[in-house]
């Protein structure tokens, strides 16, 4: 019995994967984009402030701190992805965590 | 000085802008002859949006409270509350694509088709998400202005 294979895995080769910084610090960009849309939390303001004496200061740093560690790690652990799905990855988060920033400021 | 970096951040955030075009372009026409190219364009978005935080920042930390202030007792408060409030934040965004650009590129787009498409839908959410912070930016800046007028404040016209 053959197997099914769906044309975009049918197409994507082994040349088409990431490995390395490319593959973790791509991971790590979808997470603090989506990490960086919850930060908007408005409960968690008074608790930057505390932190960074500015909430928005707090949220910048723990951001792209946040993109810098994850990238570390993933790339530490030999992480590797399908450039396709990452691409995919990337685009979903941008438009999930932009999408959500929006309509949290337009319903508070 | 002060104008000077008020009118520097938006024009690094537009030239980060121009730059992750000129990136899409050449990813999508990669081959041998442009790697070093797209190298150097990733690197030179990284940079503008970097600078254009930093400027932004100070500018935001040290000055945006009054200009607050103003836009909440005029006629759109909503140029805070939503567009400032979602700008000030979606920025972050395209930043974080910008700090990866240069991580992607430097993989041989030519002959990984994976690490191509990477880096052009990086490129394509920097362009986008930086002309919708540069149109909120002026959004902004405009009701600053409407509610100096407003208030009656002479010469705002």
């Amino acid at each position: 019995m053959m197997s099914v294979t769906p044309a975009s895995d049918a197409a994507a080769t082994p040349a088409d994967d990431l490995k390395g910084p490319a593959a973790g610090f791509g991971l790590a960009a979808a997470i603090a984009i989506l990490f960086n849309s919850l930060l908007a939390w408005e409960p968690l303001n008074a608790y930057m402030v505390s932190l960074g004496g500015d909430f928005w200061r707090t949220h910048g740093v723990a951001a792209v701190v946040a993109f810098f560690v994850l990238g570390y790690l993933f790339t530490y652990h030999k992480f590797r992805i399908d450039g396709f799905r990452l691409a995919v990855l990337l685009a979903a988060a941008s438009i999930v965590a932009g999408g959500g920033l929006a309509l949290w400021f337009a319903l508070v | 000085m002060n104008d000077v970096i008020l009118f520097a951040h938006p024009i690094f955030g537009m030239l980060g802008v121009l730059a992750s075009v000129w990136v899409f372009v050449e990813a999508l026409n990669a081959s041998e002859a442009n790697r070093s190219r797209i190298r150097i364009a990733a690197f030179i978005v990284t940079g503008c949006l970097v600078v254009a935080w930093a400027l932004g920042g100070y500018w935001r930390l040290a000055f945006y409270a009054s200009e607050k202030a103003i836009i909440l007792k005029g006629p759109w408060p909503w140029a805070h509350n939503f567009v400032m409030e979602t700008k000030e934040r979606l920025f972050f965004i395209p930043l974080i694509l910008a700090l990866y650009l240069p991580i992607a590129a430097a993989a041989n787009l030519a002959r990984n088709g994976g690490a191509r498409v990477v880096v052009m839908v990086a490129a394509a959410f920097i362009a986008l998400n930086g002309l919708a912070i540069e149109g909120a930016g002026a959004v902004i800046s405009y009701a600053v202005k409407v509610a100096s007028v407003h208030a009656g404040v002479a010469g705002v016209e």
